[in-house]
This record gives structure tokens, sequence and C-alpha cells, in this order.
């Protein structure tokens, strides 16, 4: 007679065989090309007619990287500046998501405005944008076109602004533009966020007599805590893997242009290891402030 | 004594409008949502300033860019940007080429994240704290970090060592190439791996996690196996997940520049890419004709702008309210 196998161990080889495709893909597609980078990033690369030829340097890559090529550590502390937009990114998408939850005239049409960015906000059109609508003005790439149509340039000049003072405030305008591009997916993750808060919790907390403010931040801030965890690292990452960033261009340049195969593979892995320091302190600092609401 | 009085349901409701009403103007609310308004205003006008821009811009004549009078609506309309942009991008196709790429990859990718995403949200099986942690590390390695070598194994593909063993055996020498072909993205997509397939994973994972046990164990009950309960029961009530994570990975597989830039290599261009090299292409076109003229460049990749975003903004039209009411019930925590 076969011996049947006990349900709980079925159930164990049916959950490896669900993951299976992924984790295929995740061997071939992942685990390869990385551990491959590796490599890459200790050896001196020429293309030959074979493929690719290597010649072991040690860590030669890394030293240069890091004490010879001035560029690469001044473009990494330039990108960690960028990272002033992320808490900026949070409270605007928080603002916007509670503007879009409740019921008013004319939510449906605000809410697919909200969500254009994510349809049509990649990379290469921002880049675009940002050169050609935001800053096409006279005084160079630093001008910001945006509300000369409405004339708010004009406006600030007969106030008697030096033109200084317009650039200033164009450039904060143009970060404001940058920000609300950047926005799209942390809007729709804290809308889906609100949508989870159960409805009892406000009418308890409004019987009890919270007032809004009380409401805001002693029930949805709280419970929106693992949202805005996901939300920070999304950010984060999409801001060290933009199209428009320096070190991504210098990392691709360096590969397809000058051909340093080895000297880019290095380079992006110290690269990726700065991503992952920033995400682990992210991930640390933010965990004690975590709400659990089924515990 | 209390005098009830009867109302009809239209006078009803117009009776708790009016009360509503005069709640609000007695505690001075309507100040809040004019306040609203006016803010809704300010930040639909700012999201949709590029889009007013780039159909301003791209069917204006020149003459009116010289014009002081002429801010948004131009006098004299002209289609050549559209025309040239319409050529130069090779646009239908790079439409078909991203169009196939991006449907394909969807289709794919929402079948293997959910198969995924259900494993890890039901199942206890060894490592599975680790290997969830590894879908988390391919999201948030930049796609820079392996592009090139991800790039030789498309050109050499050779999953596993199974195509050098073949040719061995057979002693010629025959090598898959994939660059360029849509299957470098559809074969990844397949197996979970495409673009930002983690996320999905994740989606998955935490929507079928808030999804109740006992409709599985009922079917377990009547003797329906792992992978039927899965496709006749969880999958029909997975709608917005599903939708979900379509959209997002045809948007994101769509809208991709790296990974398209290379795997397509020369000749075969998405959209993106297109657009991407649209300055470059206009000034090897036009430079014949005009030389370097910035308004009329800038009046054709404005055009070309509109052009490559244009499949987009059409299926988000039709889509957007199930997205967005998709989204708001997925319940992801």
């Amino acid at each position: 007679m076969k011996k049947k196998i006990p349900y709980y161990q079925k159930k164990k080889i049916y959950g490896f065989l669900f993951i299976t495709p992924w984790l295929l893909g995740f061997l071939l597609f992942f685990v390869v090309p990385f551990v491959q980078s590796c490599l890459y990033a200790f050896q001196d690369l020429t293309t030959s007619p074979e493929g690719m030829v290597g010649e072991w340097i040690g860590s030669y890559n890394f030293s240069y990287a890091l004490f010879r090529d001035t560029d690469f550590l001044i473009q990494c502390a330039n990108s960690l500046k960028d990272l002033v937009t992320v808490p900026l990114i949070l409270v605007y998408s928080i603002c916007f998501a509670l503007l879009l939850k409740k019921e008013y005239a004319g939510r449906t049409t605000m809410r697919a405005i909200a969500f254009l960015p994510v349809i049509i906000g990649s990379g290469v059109l921002m880049d675009i944008m940002k050169t050609d609508v935001f800053s096409s003005g006279v005084k160079g790439a630093e001008t910001v076109y945006l509300f000369s149509g409405g004339g708010l340039t004009g406006l600030f000049t007969s106030m008697g602004l030096s033109p200084d003072m317009i650039g200033f405030i164009n450039n904060v305008i143009g970060k404001i533009f940058d920000l609300t591009w950047r926005s799209g997916v942390q809007i729709l993750l804290f809308l889906a966020g609100l949508h989870n808060i159960p409805s009892y919790v406000y009418e308890a907390a409004e019987i009890e007599g919270a007032n809004a403010l009380e409401q805001f931040f002693k029930i949805t801030l709280p419970m929106l805590t693992p949202m805005i965890l996901l939300n920070v690292v999304y950010s984060v990452i999409d801001i060290f893997s933009d199209f428009g960033n320096t070190i991504i261009q210098m990392i691709y340049n360096m590969a397809f242009t000058n051909v340093r195969f080895g000297y880019s593979s290095a380079l992006s892995i110290l690269y990726f290891m700065m991503i992952a320091v920033v995400l682990v302190i992210v991930y640390l600092v933010m965990k004690r402030f975590i709400v659990h609401p089924e515990e | 004594m209390v005098k009830t009085v009867k109302m009809s349901k239209p006078e009803r409701a117009k009776k708790l409008m009016e009360t509503k009403l005069l709640y609000r103007i007695k505690t001075g609310k309507w100040i809040w949502t004019i306040a609203r308004y006016a803010i809704l205003v300010l930040l639909a006008y700012q999201l949709l300033y590029p889009i007013i821009y780039m159909i301003s811009a791209s069917v204006k004549a020149p003459i009116d860019s010289y014009d002081p009078s002429v801010i948004w609506i131009p006098k004299h309309f002209s289609a050549t940007g559209f025309l040239d942009a319409f050529k130069t991008m090779k646009y239908m196709d790079a439409l078909v080429r991203s169009l196939g790429i991006g449907l394909g990859c969807a289709i794919l990718d929402v079948i293997s994240c959910a198969l995924a995403g259900y494993g890890f949200a039901r199942y206890k099986f060894p490592l599975k704290t680790f290997f969830f942690a590894c879908v988390i590390l391919t999201l948030i390695v930049p796609t820079q970090t392996i592009i090139l070598p991800y790039y030789m194994n498309m050109r050499y593909f050779d999953p596993l060592g199974i195509m050098t063993l073949f040719s061995k055996i057979t002693g010629n020498n025959t090598m898959i190439n994939l660059v360029g072909s849509n299957a470098a993205f559809f074969i990844p997509s397949a197996l979970g791996a495409g673009i930002r397939s983690g996320l999905y994973i994740y989606i998955f994972k935490q929507f079928f996690e808030g999804m109740s046990a006992a409709l599985e164990e009922s079917a377990y009950v009547d003797g329906s196996g792992p992978l039927r309960t899965f496709v006749h029961i969880m999958l029909p009530n997975a709608k917005n997940a599903i939708i979900t994570v379509f959209l997002f990975s045809f948007v994101w597989h769509f809208n991709d520049y790296y990974l398209s830039k290379q795997l397509l290599g020369t000749g075969k261009r998405t959209l993106i890419v297109a657009l991407s090299s649209l300055r470059v292409d206009l000034a090897a076109v036009i430079g014949g004709q005009t030389t370097t003229d910035p308004i009329r460049i800038q009046t054709r990749i404005q055009a070309g702008c509109l052009l490559a975003i244009l499949p987009m903004f059409l299926l988000y039209i039709v889509t957007q309210r199930k997205l967005a009411d998709s989204i708001e019930h997925i319940g992801i925590k």
C-alpha cells in the first residue's frame, strides 16, 4: 500500500511549488547577474570577439572610486542631499490623500488628475519637462518658465524684486513641481491605507468627543504608519534610481561610453551599498513608531 | 405632544440638504469648503500645467512664438510639429513594440506574481522568511547594478547551463540571442523577475492574507486541490489586486527606459526610447532645411511628448475609475 504523505507535509510542498516560478526567475535574472556584477567589479574588462575578457585586479576599482575619483563621492553626497525631498513628499501625499478621501462633488475628476503622474510621469518625460517646460526662461537653465504664462515673473519684476530673488522663487516653484510629479504612487498608496482604517474607530472617537485634529493625530497617523514606512522606502528607491540622477548617468556612461565595464560595476555596487545603508537606517528609525492595528 | 409629519423621499432629501447647508453656514464650515476647492484647483492646475503647455506649444506656428500677445491659445495653428515628430520617432513601429511589451508583460506579471504572492500568503515552508526578504531585495537593488551581466545573459541566453549542455551534445555552438526581441522582457516577467515584480508579489501577498481562510478550507473539504482552489476560488475574488498589478506593470513597462534601451538593441525602439533621443534625431532630420532653430525643435519635442503619452493617456481615461476604485479597496496594509 502506498504510504500517504500527511497534509501538513503536503502543504509545505505546495507552498514551494507556488513560488517555484519566482524562485527560478530570481536565480536566473537576479542572483546570477548580481554575482557576476560583483565579480566584474574586481576585474579589468575588455570586450573581444569571444565576449568579455577580464583580468583580475583585486580591489583596485573600489580604491580608485573612493580615493582617486573625486567625482563619485561628490555625486554620492549630492544624491544624499536629494533625500531631503522624502519628508516633503510624505507630507504632500498624506495631505492630498486626505483631500481625496471624503466625498464631494468633483472628487472622481480630482482623483484622476492626482494619479496622472503615475501614468505618464516616466523619467524621460520628467527630464524633458524639466529642461523645456519648467526652465525655458531667458536667464539660463535655472529660471523656471512655469508661471510666466500667468505673468508671475512680470508681477515679481513690477514688485521690484531683484532678478536673483525671482530666480530663487522660480527655483522653489520648480522644486514644488518636481515634488508633485514624484508623489503619484505615494498618494495612491496612502489613499489605499486611509480606506483601510475601519470607520467604527472614527465613530467611537467622535462619541468620545475627539475633534478632527485629535482624530488625525491619534487615529489616522498611527494607523498609517505601516504605509508610511512603505512609502519612505519607495520614495528613497525612486529618488536613487531616477533617470535624471547623476550617479546613475555616471555609471551608465562609464560602461557604455567610456567602456570601463569593471569600474562601472564597482561604482554600481558601491552605490547599491549606500542605498542599502540608507534603507537600513530608515527601517531601524521607523520600526519603533510602527503600529500594528491587529495586535 | 409630538407631531410627526410624513414626507416623501425627495422632500426628505431636500430637507436634509437644507439642514446640512444651514449647519455649514452657522458653524463657519463653508470657509473650509471654499478653501478646499481653492486648494484642489491649485493642485489640479499645477498637475495639468505640463500637459496644457505641451498642447499649446506643439500646435503653435513659429510666428506665434515671437508674438507676445499669444500666451496659451495660438493664432496660427500648425501640424508640422506632429508630422515631423511622428516621422522621426517612427511612431507606429515604436507604438506596436511598446504596447506589445506592456500588455505581454502585464499579463505574465499578473500570473507569476499572483502565484508567488499566494504561496507566500497561505503556505508555510522552510526558508519562507528568507525568500520573502529576497523578494524585497530585488526591489531595492537598482537595475543599473546588474544591467551589464543582465545584458550579457540575454545576449548569450543560457538558463542554468542548459544551452551549453545542449551544444556540447549536438556539437555545434548555437546560442540563443534574446537581445532585440520582446522575449527579453517576457521571460523575466513570466518568472516573476520583470520590472518591479517584487512590488507586485508584495501586493498580492498582502491581498491574499486579507482574504478569509474559510473559503479555502471548505474547498479542501470538498476535495479541491490547491491549484484548483487558487484558480477557481482565490483568483476570481482577487479582481482588485489583479487590476492594480496589471495596470502598474503595463505602465511601468511602457514607461521603462534603461532596460528597453539596452535589451532591444539598435534600430528597435519603444516610444520612450524614441522620445529620449528625439532631440538628437530631430537635429539630424531638420538640419537639412533649417539649422538649429530652437523654437522649431521645441515645438516638435512637445509634439513628441504628447504622442508618447497619448496611448497611456487614452487607456487611463477609460480605466481610471476602475483603477482608483480597485486601489482604494485593495486592502494593503
